[in-house]
């Protein structure tokens, strides 16, 4: 207090008025001098000149002070705020450490749940929140896919674009004379990359001439596959490499942060439009089109122009019509979004999850505090009539729930980053942006975010309830058993069943998610995963244009991999289950579908296999026979197809000896053998119909990039080496990539589903124990308060049974209430779990019924052992307390 | 700090230690500081009685001198300014400089040959 005016502190009351005291200081100083003057004779006009000639420059002097006051006003302020500050913070200080049990538990929940949340906050950041590293991402269109064609129309029609690109996703094998390489890639228009607004960190772009037929052969190279595969050297610029046998210049390398349009893209090639080739430029429609949208001009306009104009070009298209619904689906989106996808709901999801976490620790903390707020009655009665006022007691209790969230939330940042670092390991393939994950500047303001709302949300309603508290009543009654303690009972209620609420929504998600998992993991895949090999196998275009070098290689891999001990068979095929996205393809049947006009069967899928493919998959033959070697070309064509083709075509007959042919002019195929379906795509496909063709005799096949499986005896792991060297041995231009067991192959098709499961269960088992811990402590607090009502139950007669039953049946009614509030917001959310749901329905009456008698259970048991301790209520001694 | 930091204003520190003389007695408001100083001098250091207040603000700024609202003689509301134990030590050090100062100023002026 010392150095400090005493009036401040009155003056405070009401706002303090600082022209008005210096006016009233100088006023009085004037009239003074004016009595005494006319005390010592003058006239009351000469005693007024003489005073303010004596003053001086009154108004110079008054601004001065006024100034000067009001700056010291506000010093005083700040410094009285944080002296109280100091003071809140060491009385909290020592009140946490004269309960080091309760300080414990708080901090580490908090910190827990805190950690949690910030390390989900990262991952939403970097994928969802964060703008796309490019100049105004906000500009940036993702406008569809479509042909060629249709891209230099468009740029020719919009008119809400500066610009408009366009890049095509490509894989091909590359070979800088060490190693051939399956590289994933990106063919895009020379002015996608400054469009993007993004320029090589070595060396340089694309020229625009570079996007002519011929003048492509150079390449921009990604930041990793310069490191790990070029060494990182600057000569890398000018380096010739081999990009499917033919040799292609690396121009420049990009930026480390550059991933476009995935994580897994290594290098850019400019793509180049031939509008002479009809059939190239309209028939595959697979190219991507962005742009960027005009100055002034908003991006819902520019959607609306594409989705206006896109459909107009329906009378562009030489090869055929495409049918009056052309294009009226095309649905431009944000880059954003659409580099997102429907990850973003996923994660959102997890978020969701996560706070609802963080909510249950609040609520456990909020009832903890309300516990203490009561055990604390009398010394907080006692700073209030000491004369706290109401609102400096408040400060000091949230100034003490503020210090907890605050030390909780530094340690869960800790903890964060832990979590963070296991994340990335655990985050399935495909995740966008994954890269960019990281606990950041913007992390840590989310975290301080989250210790400030958590520390006003589970201190406040317990601040209020103990600063409400009347002087006269604590102090007369001791405290006890005053309609307080009754309104206490309800909030401890209420958060209990809030508590209960928020986590069978959490339990009722997390079972609904396990129960689609093992559904999944239990599909009947149709195949062996078990002692299975696989590896990808990609020649380059050039020197293996011709079949019979492509039948030569994989002849030899044969050979040479059936050659090896502990092999039992080796087959080849152009596609390889669950590995990759499989496309429908049309057939014809005879006698059935035989024209190609009419609309043809879209079949699952066509795969072109060697003869001990199914023997190797471990396809059991259902009817008639597989492939021999016979079956070669010059012979009559055969196919061998699935049940469901059978069961479909010819129900009730034998497809064996029907003929089925793919589109257009192709001659027919012979069924010779059915065999049970097969899961291709995914573990979730459903379209399990198949036709398998000879591979000799395959008329279809447009890429020599093929599978070899291998069946081992022993466990397949380790032939993944003999693998590449056989194919390193028979021709080192050939890239071999995706060496992986069966098991592995399903085990990753599955990794996101896995990932999102065991996240949401460990949030959902959580928030089981935060609740069951909440519901203990909240029994075990009311069963304290009432013990002399026990007291007197058992005096009067009651058996323990019956007090049993009584604190046992007030949990039950509590969990009830939140069970069925949770059930309810359950029915309405979990159909956000959507296409994460496999085999079970979102309101699965199951799991809802299960969890909700779960939680009953657990109340029960969290209740039991305060109900066992109010049973050894003395009633002499308690009744003695009173 | 001393006022001599501000050497360019010697009556700033003149005032200063008037002030604070002013206020040895017991407290006082500023009225009552200016007939002080005018009573003692004889008027013959006659401050601009303004440059009181401006001055009264630099120490309490400097926690030499405090200030509260109370009620003067004549029933009035006024602002009291007293000294502080600080403001007892600073008077003590800035009142033995500048007695000293004075003298030797006072001597070299006595010598001959005399003024006038």
């Amino acid at each position: 207090m010392s150095g400090f005016p005493r009036w401040r502190r009155y003056i405070r009351l009401v706002r303090p008025d600082v022209p008005a005291d210096v006016d009233e200081e100088l006023a009085f100083h004037l009239e003074m001098r004016v009595e005494r003057n006319i005390a010592l004779g003058m006239t009351r006009e000469a005693a007024r000149s003489e005073a303010i000639e004596r003053f001086g420059d009154l108004t110079h002097f008054r601004e001065q002070l006024v100034k000067h006051d009001v700056r010291r006003q506000s010093n005083d302020e700040r410094t009285e705020y944080l002296r109280d500050l100091a003071q809140d913070l060491r009385f909290g200080f020592r009140a946490l450490r004269r309960a080091p049990g309760f300080a414990a538990a708080t901090i580490l929940t908090l910190s827990l749940c805190t950690g949690a949340n910030a390390a989900i906050f990262s991952v939403v950041d970097a994928v969802v929140l964060r703008p796309l590293p490019y100049s105004r991402p906000e500009q940036l269109v993702s406008l569809g896919t479509g042909a060629a064609g249709e891209f230099l129309a468009l740029r020719e029609r919009l008119r809400s674009f500066s610009q408009l690109a366009a890049w095509v996703e490509q894989t091909h094998p590359i070979d800088d004379g060490q190693e051939a390489l399956r590289v994933e890639g990106a063919a895009v228009t020379t002015n996608l990359l400054p469009m993007l607004g993004v320029t090589p960190q070595l060396g340089r772009g694309f020229l625009r001439e570079e996007g002519q037929p011929g003048r492509n052969n150079v390449l921009l190279i990604s930041d990793a596959i310069w490191q790990t595969h070029f060494g990182g050297t600057r000569d890398i610029v000018g380096r010739r490499i081999l990009v499917e046998g033919t040799p292609h210049t690396i121009v420049g390398v990009m930026p480390r942060e550059f991933h476009f349009p995935a994580a897994t893209t290594q290098y850019w090639q400019p793509g180049s439009f031939n509008p002479s080739n009809v059939g190239a430029t309209w028939g595959v429609w697979d190219k991507n089109f962005i742009g960027r949208v005009a100055p002034g001009v908003s991006v819902e306009r520019a959607r609306r122009e594409v989705r206006d104009v896109w459909p107009t070009l329906r009378t562009l298209n030489p090869l055929w019509d495409p049918g009056p619904d052309y294009r009226r689906d095309v649905n431009p989106q944000p880059l954003q979004t659409s580099v997102v996808g429907p990850t973003g709901r996923l994660l959102w999801i997890l978020f969701g999850c996560v706070v609802l976490v963080l909510l249950i620790g609040c609520v456990n903390v909020a009832n903890l505090l309300l516990a203490r707020a009561t055990a604390r009655e009398r010394e907080l009665t006692v700073r209030a009539a000491l004369g706290g006022g109401r609102g400096r007691l408040l400060r000091q209790l949230l100034t003490e729930s503020l210090l907890l969230s605050t030390t909780g939330s530094a340690l869960g940042i800790g903890f964060s980053v832990f979590v963070v670092r296991w994340l990335l390991t655990e985050l399935p393939p495909g995740i966008p942006r994954a890269e960019e994950i990281r606990v950041n500047g913007t992390v840590l303001l989310f975290t301080a975010a989250v210790a400030l709302a958590t520390g006003v949300l589970f201190g406040i309603v317990p601040a209020l309830r103990a600063t409400r508290s009347n002087v006269r009543s604590s102090a007369v009654g001791g405290g006890r058993r005053t309609s307080r303690d009754t309104q206490h009972h309800r909030i401890s209620g209420v958060l209990v069943a809030a508590e209960v609420a928020f986590a069978v929504l959490l339990v009722v998600a997390a079972t609904l998610l396990v129960r689609s998992f093992s559904a999944l993991r239990t599909v009947r895949l149709g195949f062996d995963t078990d002692h299975i090999i696989a590896a990808r196998i990609t020649p380059p275009n050039r020197g293996y244009h011709d079949t019979s070098r492509v039948t030569a290689l994989y002849e030899g891999l044969r050979s040479r991999l059936s050659a090896l001990p502990g092999v039992t068979s080796v087959a080849v095929t152009d596609k390889l289950p669950i590995a990759q996205v499989v496309y429908g393809a049309a057939f014809r049947v005879q006698g059935q579908y035989e024209d190609a006009k009419h609309n043809l069967p879209s079949i699952g899928h066509l795969q072109d296999v060697t003869p001990e493919y199914l023997r190797t998959m471990g396809i059991p033959l259902l009817r008639g026979r597989g492939f021999t070697d016979a079956d070669r070309g010059g012979e009559p064509l055969v196919a061998i197809v699935s049940e469901s083709v059978a069961r479909r075509y010819w129900p009730g007959e034998d497809a064996l000896g029907k003929r089925v042919a793919p589109p257009w002019d192709s001659p027919w195929m012979t069924i010779v053998g059915v065999v049970p379906d097969t899961r291709q795509d995914s573990l979730r496909d459903t379209s399990r119909t198949s036709v398998y063709v000879p591979w000799a005799q395959s008329t279809l096949r447009y890429t020599s990039e093929m599978w070899v499986v291998v069946r081992t005896k022993r466990e397949p792991a380790p032939f993944a080496t003999a693998l590449r060297s056989a194919v390193r041995d028979i021709d080192r231009t050939v890239a071999v990539s995706d060496v992986r067991t069966m098991e592995a192959v399903v085990s990753d098709s599955v990794r996101k589903a896995r990932f999102t499961m065991l996240l949401v269960a460990a949030f959902a088992a959580a928030a089981l124990l935060l609740g069951s811990i909440g519901i203990y402590g909240v029994m075990s607090y009311l069963v304290g308060q009432r013990t002399q009502e026990m007291g007197i139950r058992i005096a009067l007669g009651s058996t323990a049974g019956g007090v049993i039953g009584l604190v046992v049946g007030r949990a039950i009614r509590l969990a009830s209430l939140g069970a069925v509030i949770g059930l309810a917001a359950a029915l309405i959310t979990t159909r956000w779990l959507g296409a994460l749901l496999y085999g079970v329905s979102a309101l699965d009456p199951v799991t809802f019924i299960a969890t909700a008698l779960l939680f009953l259970l657990v109340a029960a048991a969290a209740s039991y052992g305060p109900a066992w301790r109010a049973t050894r209520v003395d009633p002499v001694r308690a009744l003695r307390a009173e | 700090m001393s006022p001599r930091a501000d050497p360019n204003d010697l009556l700033q520190g003149t005032l200063a230690i008037l002030i604070l003389k002013a206020l040895l007695p017991g407290p006082a408001h500023g009225y009552g500081i200016a007939r002080w100083i005018e009573d003692t001098t004889e008027d013959v250091l006659r401050v601009e009685e303004g440059s009181l207040y401006p001055a009264l603000r630099r120490l309490e700024d400097r926690r030499w001198v405090s200030s509260e609202w109370g009620l003067s003689d004549n029933n009035r509301r006024a602002r009291f300014y007293s000294i502080t134990a600080a403001g007892r030590k600073h008077l003590r050090n800035e009142a033995t400089v500048w007695l000293r100062y004075s003298q030797a100023v006072t001597r070299v002026l006595r010598t001959a040959p005399a003024i006038g």
